[in-house]
C-alpha cells in the first residue's frame, strides 16, 4: 500500500504499524466505542508530524491524533479508516521557566510526570484528571480535561499559554505565547478542547502553579445526598472556593473500600472529600468553617487528615474509584454531565430514578463543587440487551442534566459519545457557526472527522435558518 | 446613502440615534435593544457592504487600527443584568452594563467578576471584547477565563450562542474565549455569562522595596504592582492569613486600599512580556523617565509617554518583541504614525479565515486587528 510505504520511508518500519493485530491496541480508548485505524504511526518530532499529515493528505486519508488513549468520549477513536498519530513518544520537557512559571512540553508527557518533574521547584501542573498517572498533556489539551483541583483553578484551557500545532495543510504554527494577551484572535483557546479537529498539537506551553504551603483534606460523612449537597452550596455561599470538593455515594464508597481497604466510612449515604489549600492560618480557618457548615447540615462525622499519609490515602480512594468498579462488573460506562451547582440534588434524584427504572447498577463519584456529575454504570456487556439499556439510561441522564440548565460534558469532551446530543444544547445556527469555525481551520474535514459536531451541522446554506427580521417580528 | 438610510430607518424601527460622544463620523448610528435587532442591522450592513463600528463606553476605542465607519452600533440600550445566580457564582449581563455598576451591585452580595479596577465609563462588552484584565489577574487569572457563555450577533447577521451558564463546561468549541479580545471582528457580543468569585473577608496592601523578593515570599498575592515611586503588594484572605502574609513579606500593611490611578499620557501603551522579563523592562522604562505601572508575575506594564519620541517607543517595542512579547498602543495623539500592534502573530492566515467564518463580507469593525483583519 503506497501510503504505508511512504510513511515507512519517512519514519522507518518500527514506527509504522499496520498489521491488524497491532492495530487492535489502537482502535479504542477507555470508553465504549471502537474505531477503524488504517495505520498507526509514532512520530517523534513536529517535522515528522507535519510530513505525515502532508502524506495522508495526498492520499485523502483522515488524520486522528491520540495520546495515551485514556479518553472516555471516543475523541481519539477514528470513525472511518484513518491515519492514527500516536504522540506518546513526543514526551520531552523542553523548558521550565521558574520566573514565568511555565514549561514547554511535548504532547506525550504524562500529566503526573510533569508535576513530579517540577515538584522540586515548588511548582505543579494544576489540572489533575483521575487518570493523571497515565494520560498525556496532549490528550488533556484535546479534551480540555478537568480533575478535582479544577474547582478553584479552572480546566486545562486556563493552564495553557500556547500550543505549537501542525495544521490540516501540514504547516507548523504557534498559537499564543509566554507573554500575556497575545494580539489578534485567541485561536489557542479554540484549539484547546477541539479534540484534534483543528490541528495536531505538537508542543504545549503550560502554566505551572505554586505548590501551596499548607493543605487540609477533610472527609465528611452524611446520611443523605441532600445534606452533603447543602454543605457544598453552604461552603461556596460562605465565600470559600475550596481547592477540591468531591462527593461519593454509598455504593461507590463500598466499592472503593473493598479495593483499597482504607477504613472508609461504608455506612454513610454520602461522603464529601474537601480540600483547602493556602497558608496555615487560612486553611485551618477555612476547614473550621466547612466543618461548621457540615455539622449544621447534619454531618454524621468530620475527619481531617492528620498527615500527608492520611491525605494520600483519601485521595487514593477518590482517584481509584474507577479501578475499584472493575470488581463490581466486567464493563463500566462513565458519564460526564454538568449542572448548575444549586440543581445538584434535584438532578441526582432524577438520575437515581433513571437508574432504578433501567435496573442498572450505578455508583457515583463526582466533582460536586462545580456541578460536574459522573454517574458510573457497572454492567456486563455479554448480557443480552445490557449495553442498549445502559446507553438509553445514559441519554436520559444527559437530558435531565440539560433540562436543569446543564450541559453535555464538563471535562471528558464530546467526541463520538455526545456528538449526536449536541442539538439538545445548541440550536442549528449555533452548530452551524461551530462548523464554520472548524472549516476555517480544516476546510476538507481531514482532521478527526465525525467528532464533536453532528452530521448536517453546516445547515445555514440550505436555508434552515430564517431571516432574523422575520424571527423578531 | 439617503436611500440606504431610509431603508435602515424603516427596518430599524426607532433604533436610530445620535452618534455617541467621541465616536468618529458615520452616516448613521443605531442603538438596538435586542440581539435579533443587532443581527438584523449587521445583515443589512453585510448586504450593502456598510462598515460597522461597535461602541460601548468608548474607553478602549484607541486599541487597534481605526475604523472609518458607515454605521455605528452602540450598546447603550443593551444594558440589563439578565440573570444573576449568586449561589452558582454566575451572572448573565448585556454588553452595555457599566463595569463600575456591575461590580458595585455584585459587591452588595460579597461577589466580584474581577473586571478591571478603575474602569471609568468602560462597559462589560467593551472590556470583554478588548480582552483586558484588571490587576487581580495574578491571583484570579485573566478576564478571558471568566467568560462562560457568549451570545454573538455575527457580522453576517446571525445570533450565535456558545459555551453555557456553567462554571465548568467543555461542550463544543470555545466561542466565549474566542470572542474575548476579538475587538468586534466577529460581530457584536450581545450578552455574556461571567464566572464570579466571592470577595475575600479582608484585604491589605504592603509597600516593599524589592519586587523580586516579594514574588518569592508572598503566597499567591493578588497583585504586585511596581510604579515609578513604589512597589505595592496586595493580599487578601482572613485576618489571620493577612497576618501570616505580613510575616512572610516582612512588614506591616499600609492603611487603606487603593489601586494606582489610571495613567493618562499623550501616548498610552501596554507592554507585554514574559513575567520573568518585567525587571528588565522596568529598567529600560526608568531610563526613559516614562510613567509606568508594572504587574509583576503577570508580565504587563501600563505606560504613559508624554513626549513625541516615537523612536524611543519603537526601540522599546523591538526589545519587547525580542523577548517574546510586544508593545500595544492603547491611545496615540492624532497624526501619530505609530503602528498600534507591532509584529503580527504568525497565525494571520488562520485568523483571517476565522473572522470570515463569522463575518464573511468583512463589515464588523473591519481592519482593527493585527494584519488589518
Amino acid at each position: 500500500m503506497p501510503l504505508i510505504d511512504e510513511l515507512t520511508s519517512t519514519l522507518g518500519s518500527a514506527r509504522v504499524h499496520s498489521h491488524p493485530l497491532e492495530l487492535m491496541v489502537y482502535n479504542k480508548d477507555a470508553g465504549v466505542t471502537t474505531g477503524d485505524v488504517a495505520v498507526a504511526i509514532l512520530p517523534e518530532t513536529t517535522q515528522e508530524v507535519a510530513a505525515c499529515v502532508r502524506i495522508a493528505r495526498r492520499y485523502g486519508v483522515p488524520v486522528v491524533a491520540r495520546g495515551a488513549g485514556t479518553g472516555l468520549a471516543g475523541g481519539a477513536v477514528p470513525v472511518q479508516p484513518s491515519l492514527l498519530m500516536v504522540l506518546t513518544r513526543m514526551n520531552q520537557i523542553w523548558e521550565v521557566d521558574t520566573q514565568a512559571q511555565t514549561a514547554w512540553v511535548g504532547p506525550g508527557v504524562l500529566n503526573l510526570d510533569l508535576s513530579r518533574h517540577t515538584d522540586h521547584l515548588g511548582l505543579h501542573y494544576a489540572p489533575d484528571p483521575s487518570s493523571q498517572a497515565a494520560c498525556t498533556i496532549g490528550g488533556n489539551v484535546g479534551t480540555n480535561a478537568g480533575g478535582p483541583h479544577c474547582l478553584a483553578e479552572g480546566t486545562t484551557v486556563a493552564h495553557i499559554h500556547a500550543v505549537e500545532m501542525v495544521t490540516a495543510d501540514g504547516d507548523i504554527v504557534t498559537l499564543g505565547e509566554k507573554a500575556p494577551d497575545p494580539v489578534g484572535l485567541d485561536l489557542r483557546a479554540v484549539v484547546v478542547g477541539s479534540e484534534g479537529t483543528l490541528g495536531i498539537v505538537t508542543k504545549v506551553l503550560v502554566k505551572l502553579t505554586e505548590n501551596p504551603p499548607a493543605v487540609r483534606t477533610m472527609l465528611l460523612t452524611f446520611d443523605s445526598i441532600q445534606a452533603a449537597a447543602a454543605t457544598v452550596s453552604g461552603t461556596i455561599a460562605a465565600g470559600i472556593v475550596p481547592a477540591a470538593l468531591e462527593m461519593m455515594d454509598q455504593p461507590m464508597v463500598i466499592a472503593v473500600e473493598n479495593f483499597i481497604h482504607g477504613g472508609l466510612p461504608v455506612d454513610a449515604t454520602a461522603v464529601l472529600l474537601a480540600e483547602v489549600v493556602g497558608l496555615d492560618a487560612g486553611v485551618d480557618a477555612e476547614a473550621e468553617v466547612i466543618e461548621r457548615i457540615a455539622n449544621d447540615a447534619g454531618a454524621t462525622s468530620v475527619r481531617i487528615a492528620a498527615d500527608d499519609e492520611e491525605r494520600a490515602l483519601l485521595w487514593k480512594a477518590r482517584k481509584n474509584a474507577f479501578g475499584a468498579v472493575a470488581q463490581a462488573a466486567p464493563d463500566y460506562y462513565l458519564h460526564d454531565t454538568v449542572v448548575p451547582r444549586t440543581r445538584l440534588v434535584e438532578v441526582m434524584t432524577k438520575i437515581y430514578e433513571i437508574g432504578e427504572r433501567y435496573e442498572i447498577k450505578m455508583l457515583n463519584v463526582f466533582h460536586a463543587g462545580d456541578g460536574n456529575l459522573h454517574p458510573l454504570v457497572a454492567y456486563d456487556a455479554r448480557e443480552p440487551g445490557a449495553s442498549e439499556r445502559v446507553k438509553a439510561a445514559a441519554e436520559e441522564m444527559v437530558r435531565v442534566s440539560v433540562a436543569a440548565g446543564g450541559s453535555l460534558t464538563g471535562e471528558h469532551g464530546v467526541g463520538i459519545e455526545k456528538r449526536d446530543l449536541m442539538g439538545i444544547v445548541f440550536g442549528p445556527v449555533d452548530l452551524d457557526a461551530q462548523a464554520r469555525l472548524r472549516e476555517a481551520f480544516d476546510p476538507d474535514n481531514s482532521l478527526n472527522p465525525g467528532k464533536i459536531l453532528p452530521l448536517g451541522s453546516r445547515c445555514y446554506d440550505y436555508g434552515l435558518v430564517s431571516d432574523p427580521w422575520q424571527e423578531s417580528s | 446613502m439617503t436611500v440606504l438610510k431610509n431603508e435602515l430607518a424603516k427596518l430599524a424601527k426607532g433604533m436610530l440615534q445620535e452618534l455617541p460622544a467621541g465616536a468618529p463620523d458615520a452616516d448613521f448610528a443605531v442603538s438596538p435593544d435586542r440581539a435579533q435587532d443587532v443581527a438584523a442591522v449587521l445583515r443589512f450592513a453585510s448586504d450593502h457592504r456598510l462598515k460597522v463600528l461597535f461602541w460601548g463606553g468608548g474607553t478602549h476605542q484607541g486599541l487597534g487600527y481605526p475604523v472609518v465607519p458607515d454605521v455605528v452600533v452602540s450598546t447603550a440600550q443593551l444594558n440589563s443584568v439578565v440573570d444573576w445566580q449568586a449561589e452558582d457564582l454566575t451572572i448573565v449581563v448585556e454588553p452595555g452594563v457599566l463595569v463600575a455598576d456591575l461590580e458595585a451591585q455584585l459587591e452588595q452580595r460579597g461577589q466580584t467578576a474581577v473586571l478591571p479596577e478603575s474602569p471609568g465609563a468602560a462597559t462589560v462588552g467593551g472590556v470583554v471584547a478588548s480582552g483586558l484584565s484588571g490587576w487581580r489577574r495574578l491571583r484570579y487569572g485573566p478576564t478571558r477565563d471568566r467568560v462562560l457563555e457568549v451570545v454573538l450577533a455575527t457580522g453576517d447577521g446571525r445570533v450565535v450562542r456558545g459555551g453555557g451558564r456553567l462554571v465548568k463546561n467543555v461542550t463544543g468549541y470555545d466561542l466565549p474565549r474566542l470572542a474575548t479580545g476579538s475587538l468586534g471582528s466577529l460581530g457584536l457580543i450581545t450578552s455574556v455569562c461571567l464566572k464570579l468569585w466571592p470577595l475575600t473577608a479582608e484585604r491589605a496592601m504592603f509597600e516593599v522595596g524589592d519586587p523580586a523578593a516579594v514574588m518569592r515570599t508572598a503566597y499567591r498575592p493578588y497583585a504586585v504592582i511596581e510604579t515609578n515611586t513604589e512597589t505595592t503588594v496586595y493580599v487578601a484572605g482572613t485576618a489571620a492569613e493577612i497576618e501570616a502574609q505580613a510575616a512572610r513579606i516582612g512588614g506591616h500593611p499600609v492603611s487603606g486600599h487603593r489601586w494606582p490611578d489610571p495613567l493618562q499620557g499623550l501616548f498610552n501603551l501596554l507592554v507585554r512580556v514574559p513575567a520573568g522579563a518585567i525587571p528588565d523592562a522596568v529598567t529600560l522604562i526608568r531610563q526613559e523617565g516614562w510613567r509606568f505601572q508594572a504587574a509583576h508575575g503577570v508580565g504587563e506594564i501600563r505606560l504613559a509617554v508624554d513626549d513625541h519620541d516615537a523612536a524611543a517607543i519603537l526601540s522599546l517595542r523591538q526589545w519587547a518583541e525580542s523577548v517574546g512579547g510586544g508593545l500595544v498602543v492603547a491611545r496615540v495623539p492624532e497624526g501619530s504614525a505609530l503602528d498600534p500592534w507591532g509584529l503580527p502573530p504568525d497565525s494571520l492566515d488562520l485568523q483571517r479565515r476565522v473572522k470570515a467564518a463569522f463575518d464573511p463580507v468583512g463589515i464588523a469593525n473591519p481592519g482593527k486587528l493585527p494584519g488589518g483583519i
